[in-house]
């Protein structure tokens, strides 16, 4: 039996300051991280978010004359610890730009269009299987401000809420076949290339004659299930 | 056996929406119940390396109830604030009570572009002896982890990420 959390491996983490993104070099710490032993306060955490944050909608895409532009999507989630057992229960948060690549968020400022039709964020709860599912539009290329030309692929963010604080994952979900991964600086940021695809949804053959499906898996940290604290 | 690697963490970005980022900083009730324990606010500002605040950054908060406990369903212990565009942020808590070995003190993480990860630090009410603060090198920097109780009886707790007076952060 291994300990409840190892320590990030820095081949399939980001080390902090990445190249080819220049905020990394202002904001993350330039001091060694710090060493801690861990004790019921790190290897516990908040077991029922959800009392305090609601569930909004897993539909984004809208219907009929409400249907968001783009190219509808159904992508299916599941969130896993490292053992791969399911995280049922899972608070999982959803965002992302629409079709034309921008954000509804009144500090993008990006020049390009409002979709009134795309809502743009949702907070779901994994079923006992770890089972997030979300209905969509993919969302679209845009460039980082102040930079130059770097253009972000399509991508979706994602924030999941593990069994304890140590486990909570802030991430980027990517699209298969696109050619801005490859140059992508937070993509690129994990440096091991399986690790790096695993950030890459899976198009499944399972197509409707409605949407693309895609498959995806979020591996939280932890293992041995809900643990017992020390 | 070990059978999923952690997928890598990558930057909140500057988007986060709005609406996530409000309506969570408030600890000091759940379902209209109210904790019980003392009162207490806590803010600070958060700046980069040279210096300039951070607006829309988010903060995550998780801290025992009054009696040191992290079971209280009456108190959820985890809240959530995003700082303005002056780079403050505010949570309104209880004070939490000391436990087993541990000082009082309440678990922070930072989110925001530009960190592809997030950030962990702690912040304790006085100097005390506790593993978590001890372990902290140089001893210098310890201070930095305890904050400022002000006049009006609020507990500032600014954070530098980077640069001159760099918050203590950790890994693990």
């Amino acid at each position: 039996m291994g300990t409840l959390i190892e320590r990030r491996d820095p081949l399939t983490q980001p080390q902090g300051v990445e190249e080819g993104y220049a905020l990394t070099a202002l904001r993350w710490p330039s001091q060694p991280l710090q060493r801690r032993p861990l004790t019921a306060s790190e290897l516990g955490g908040p077991q029922q978010v959800l009392r305090r944050l609601a569930p909004v909608r897993g539909d984004l895409a809208g219907h009929g004359a409400k249907r968001a532009i783009g190219q509808l999507i159904h992508l299916r989630a599941r969130v896993v610890d490292e053992d791969g057992a399911p995280v049922g229960g899972a608070a999982v948060e959803v965002w992302h730009a629409n079709a034309a690549g921008k954000y509804i968020h009144p500090n993008d400022s990006h020049d390009a269009p409002a979709d009134p039709n795309f809502y743009g964020a949702a907070r779901v709860v994994a079923d006992p299987d770890g089972l997030v599912e979300l209905r969509t539009i993919k969302p679209g290329a845009y460039p980082v401000p102040d930079s130059k030309a770097w253009w972000r692929p399509p991508h979706i963010h994602f924030s999941v809420f593990g069994r304890v604080w140590l486990s909570r994952l802030v991430t980027q979900m990517y699209f298969p076949g696109e050619p801005l991964n490859e140059s992508d600086a937070v993509l690129n940021a994990i440096r091991d290339p399986q690790a790096r695809s695993r950030c890459i949804a899976r198009l499944t053959s399972t197509a409707s004659s409605h949407a693309l499906v895609y498959e995806y898996q979020l591996v939280v940290r932890g293992r041995n299930g809900t643990p017992s604290l020390p | 056996m070990k059978r999923a690697v952690p997928t890598g963490e990558m930057t909140l970005g500057p988007f986060f929406p709005r609406e996530f980022g409000q309506g969570a900083n408030d600890l000091t009730s759940i379902e209209g119940v109210k904790a019980k324990g003392e009162i207490i606010e806590i803010t600070g500002r958060v700046t980069q390396g040279d210096g300039a605040p951070l607006d829309n950054a988010i903060l995550e908060l998780w801290q025992a109830d009054a009696e040191g406990r992290f079971d209280d369903p009456l108190f959820l212990g985890w809240g959530r604030a995003a700082t303005d565009a002056s780079g403050v942020y505010r949570f309104r808590t209880i004070r939490p009570g000391a436990y087993a070995g541990r000082a009082a003190h309440v678990n922070l993480l930072i989110l925001f572009s530009g960190l592809m990860r997030q950030l962990q630090t702690v912040m304790f009410f006085e100097d005390a002896r506790d593993p978590v603060l001890d372990a902290v090198q140089p001893a210098s920097a310890r201070s930095r982890l305890v904050a400022v109780k002000e006049k009006d009886g609020t507990y500032r707790f600014d954070i530098r990420l980077r640069g001159e007076g760099e918050t203590p952060f950790f890994d693990d």
